[in-house]
């Protein structure tokens, strides 16, 4: 836009135009045989001569005309749909796979339709307002950060894509928030965030159908928030898989794939569902009915597939029947052929642990050795560790020097990290709860286990306390790098130095102990007869273990594009591009060979429920929606400057032709 | 250097006077005046002044020193009266052909002085056919002038040669050029003035000369076509080729139309003006040919017959 300078400069065109034909420089001489008549003609004109001029002169009025429509166009007239007023804005626009659906008219997705809102907005902003744009789903991109360029935030808007991922605003709020509050960060990881601008208040625009996480303790402060709802008001047709599964828990029923279906819409409904595995019709459900609002589990028989299976199949589930929202009508996963892992016992003499081992279950989950502790001296565990040839080494009351490269079992021992931490052994020890959400306790009931004594466990940031007695944390789980150390504070048969042994718990008596083992295999071991994985959620980094430590690996997406990884100093791989549902494959660059496949799959409930939210929590805050649709804003002056060029046309014309009026 | 309104045609200019053709026409036609005049010699005309030819005019009582000779002695024999019988008398025309040669009679294309020119040639042959005395000049403010005075169709050569003499520039006033003319010449007949009119001091004054002079005068009025409908545009300084006046002019279709108001109102005033003291007033245009405003508009005006 013009600055001072450049509206004086244009305001003085009018005058000087009027100046410049009144002083007349260049006047064509012409003789004539008299100027008798032409003095006679024109004696009356010099009577006002001015306005006579004025009136006369059809050129000077066109070009002050056209002067006049210049200036007007410099004015940028537009018919201004909503006057924003104040200085800052912030655009918050939900960019999760929710926005997606085509519920809208014309079929236009609710992405499109907040990326069109906002560019209205960005069109009625005064020339000294600011603006910036966020662009969220379960982390915040700040698209342009505060500018007055509106051409740049229209670039920047246009730049914002569709994601599959899931939606949490809290990120974004913070970002938003950290420019407009005095004192806050918008990154509260970094410690070299310095705040350059004032902290202003600012005007937050949320483009969103509400779907997005909780945000709690969370105060907007300066922001002054306005919730714009995108979606149809009516609650939209869908009908979504949001769990898929495939598992062969019961082993007389044998392998089993289930599946959540939720209808989000206010009717009921009725829909196909097929399986598909390998890509060919496996098994179908016709008029599969859900009421509204409700989600129904949904069962196929996978029985049979995995005798013979070689290598990993693809299985495809899929909602036959179209609805505004197709990202959740498929779902992916992988039937893994049978695999053992390699456990390695380290034990003096734990009949429990050996009995268990021995039975059939865990004999198909996995291949166990077992040793004496003084195994750990010899190089062949050395390398074997190293190299990571195990998926999990128990250490019953013993502890390696160095760490290996895998999942641990401590049983009445520490691991070799001074993150661990086991206080004095105490007794009584009485079991009051065990975290049975956990995949390690899954079925695990400990009401009716004895404990004689048992050491309180502290351990690395991030560890999962399983199992507590009423004096503190006596079985925990924590992270090493990639890798998992399940600590249990008491051991099950005490050894003494002259060789007795003390039962310190009647565990082993329990069902609850062969259970416990099973989930350490399958949990910590890897082990299990298939793996049932449901892989991740797009937008979440995989982390990849190979079956051998390899140089490096190719991850292909869905589409075909390819992505070569490095190994981690863990030997594990770190993938962040699983942008998009759908099956991805791991292939070892050494032997060029497919070591694993993941599904990504949507998953979310959330996303899947497609109900606009009117309203929206954010901390203690209520942000009602406010649906009133922003007029467009039109812009006038591209209509005047072609006008002007009309004028100037006729004004050539009328100077060339002599066209009298 | 300056444009020129109308531009000047040198070939135009170079155009004999009289075409062999319109000479033929010519000489069947007579100039006609509305007044009987007295001329000096003999001529094919009828004359006021009652004279010797064969046509009876009337009769009026011998006084003494009357010539015997035209007594009518047959009355004389029968009323006992001395008569005199009187005759008309035929004499010659006076014809004056007066030019205007200012500088403003260079413009229009054919060139309004090479266009007078032409019409005097063809009003003075008419008038040397007849006998008449004629007598071409140029507007003058010099008390003498050296314009000859010619009678008969042989002197057609001699009055070409003094036309084709004559020289445009002399920038006097109409009302000086006329003065002078009517202290030179006292005799009557038809005078002929063939000027534009273009004179800031008016014409008035200068006809009422003429008008004393008891003349029959004819006014011819030449304007060029780009004087009566102006082809200009723009914004113009323009310039009096006589007096160097300049007038500005901002061209619009308003200004042109309130200047041939201007001029349509000149020439309605000069006729008004002509019209109130018996001469006859004609415009023309010098795109309107000499021979068909000889033969058809003047034959209307009754200078020619």
């Amino acid at each position: 836009m013009l600055g001072p300078i450049g509206w004086i400069i244009l305001g003085l065109v009018p005058p000087l135009i009027l100046m410049l034909y009144f002083l007349k420089l260049r006047r064509t001489p012409l003789e004539v045989p008299s100027t008798y008549l032409w003095t006679k003609t024109i004696e009356d004109l010099h009577v006002n001569s001015i306005w006579q001029r004025l009136r006369n002169s059809l050129l000077l009025l066109l070009q002050l005309l056209l002067a006049l429509l210049l200036i007007l166009a410099c004015l940028g007239p537009g018919c201004q749909g909503q006057k924003l007023s104040g200085d800052r804005f912030i655009h918050l626009i939900d960019q999760s796979a929710s926005m997606s659906a085509t519920d809208l008219p014309n079929g236009q997705t609710r992405l499109e339709f907040a990326k069109q809102e906002v560019a209205k907005l960005i069109d009625s902003m005064d020339s000294e307002d600011t603006a910036m744009i966020i662009s969220f789903s379960d982390r915040a991109n700040v698209k342009q950060s505060y500018t007055r360029n509106r051409s740049l935030l229209k670039r920047k808007l246009a730049e914002i894509k569709q994601t599959q991922r899931g939606s949490d605003i809290s990120e974004a709020l913070l970002a938003a928030s950290g420019l407009a509050n005095p004192g806050r960060t918008s990154d509260r990881e970094s410690e070299r965030d310095v705040q350059v601008a004032d902290a202003l208040a600012a005007r937050l625009f949320i483009f969103s159908d509400g779907a997005v996480k909780e945000v709690a303790n969370f105060s907007l402060g300066n922001l002054v928030p306005e919730y714009r709802p995108v979606g149809a008001f009516d609650i939209p047709n869908n009908v979504g898989i949001t769990a898929f599964a495939i598992s062969d828990d019961l082993d007389t029923v044998g392998l089993q794939a289930f599946a959540q279906i939720q209808n989000s819409d206010d009717e009921n409904h009725s829909v196909d569902v097929e399986l598909y595995v390998n890509d060919e019709l496996h098994d179908l459900q016709d008029d599969f009915e859900i009421e509204a609002g409700d989600t129904r589990g949904i069962s196929f028989d996978l029985g049979g597939l995995l005798d013979g299976l070689e290598s990993s199949v693809p299985v495809r589930l899929e909602i036959k029947d179209s609805d505004v929202y197709s990202l959740d009508n498929v779902a992916y996963g992988i039937i893994e052929p049978p695999s053992q892992s390699r456990v390695l016992i380290l034990t003096r003499n734990n009949p429990y642990l050996q009995f268990v081992f021995e039975t059939d279950r865990l004999k198909k989950l996995a291949e166990v050795e077992f040793k004496e502790p003084d195994f750990l001296k010899t190089k062949e565990y050395q390398d074997n560790a190293i190299l990571g040839i195990y998926d999990c080494v128990i250490f019953d009351q013993c502890a390696p020097e160095k760490m290996p490269e895998c999942n641990t079992v401590f049983i009445g021992s520490l691991p070799t990290s001074e993150e661990w931490q086991a206080s004095e052994k105490q007794f009584p020890t009485l079991v009051v709860d065990t975290d049975n959400s956990h995949p390690l306790m899954y079925n695990i009931q400990m009401g009716n286990v004895l404990i004689i004594e048992s050491s309180q466990l502290t351990g690395p940031k991030g560890m999962v306390a399983l199992m507590e007695s009423t004096s503190g944390t006596i079985m925990g789980v924590g992270p090493r790098g990639g890798f998992e150390d399940l600590v249990i504070g008491f051991p099950i048969i005490e050894y003494s130095d002259q060789g007795d042994e003390t039962h310190n718990s009647d565990w082993p008596n329990h069902l609850s102990f062969p259970l416990f083992m099973q989930n350490v295999v399958i949990g910590l071991g890897g082990g299990s007869r298939f793996d049932s994985t449901q892989g991740t959620q797009p937008g979440k980094l995989v982390n990849i273990k190979t079956r051998m430590p390899t140089s490096s690996v190719e991850v292909r997406d869905p589409v075909g594009d390819t992505i070569e990884l490095r190994p981690r100093a863990d030997r594990s791989f770190v993938y962040g591009n699983a942008e998009s549902t759908g099956i991805y494959s791991v292939i070892d660059k050494e032997s060029e060979l497919q070591d694993q496949v993941f599904p990504v799959n949507l998953m979310d409930s959330r996303e899947s429920n497609l109900a606009v939210r009117e309203n929206l929590e954010i901390g203690y805050d209520e942000i009602i929606g406010s649906v009133e649709s922003i007029p467009e804003t039109k812009q006038y002056w591209p209509w005047l400057v072609l006008i002007c060029l009309f004028v100037l046309i006729m004004e050539w014309f009328i100077y060339n032709r002599r066209v009298f009026i | 250097m300056s444009k020129v309104l109308g531009g000047i045609s040198e070939s135009k200019k170079n155009e004999p006077l009289l075409a062999p053709e319109l000479l033929s026409q010519l000489e069947r036609l007579e100039l006609v005046s509305r007044k009987i005049f007295r001329g000096r010699m003999k001529g094919e005309r009828r004359s006021k002044r009652k004279g010797q030819s064969v046509e009876f005019a009337d009769f009026r009582n011998y006084v003494a020193g009357d010539d015997l000779r035209f007594i009518d002695w047959n009355m004389y024999a029968r009323l006992d009266k001395l008569f005199l019988k009187l005759f008309m008398e035929e004499e010659d025309l006076h014809f004056y052909a007066l030019i205007d040669g200012s500088s403003s009679m260079e413009f229009g294309d054919p060139n309004k002085f090479h266009y007078a020119k032409q019409l005097a040639a063809a009003l003075g042959y008419i008038g040397l056919c007849r006998a008449d005395r004629v007598k071409v000049e140029l507007l003058d403010a010099s008390p003498t002038s050296d314009a000859p005075v010619l009678r008969g169709k042989a002197n057609l050569w001699r009055m070409l040669q003094y036309l084709e003499g004559l020289q445009s520039g002399n920038n006097c006033t109409l009302n000086e050029a006329m003065k002078s003319f009517a202290l030179r010449n006292s005799g009557k007949g038809i005078l002929v003035l063939i000027t534009d009119l273009m004179d800031k001091s008016g014409y008035e004054s200068a006809l009422r000369y003429l008008v004393a002079r008891n003349l029959d005068v004819y006014l011819i009025h030449v304007l060029s076509q780009p004087e009566i409908d102006p082809d200009i545009n723009g914004d113009l300084r323009l310039l009096d080729c006589e007096d160097g006046d300049e007038a500005e002019i901002s061209v619009s279709q308003r200004l042109i139309d309130r200047y041939r108001q201007t001029l349509a109102t000149y020439i309605e005033q000069a006729r008004e003006f002509c019209a109130r003291r018996g001469i006859v007033y004609m415009m023309t245009s010098t795109e309107r040919p000499v021979d068909r405003l000889v033969s058809r508009y003047l034959r209307q005006r009754g200078l020619v017959r």
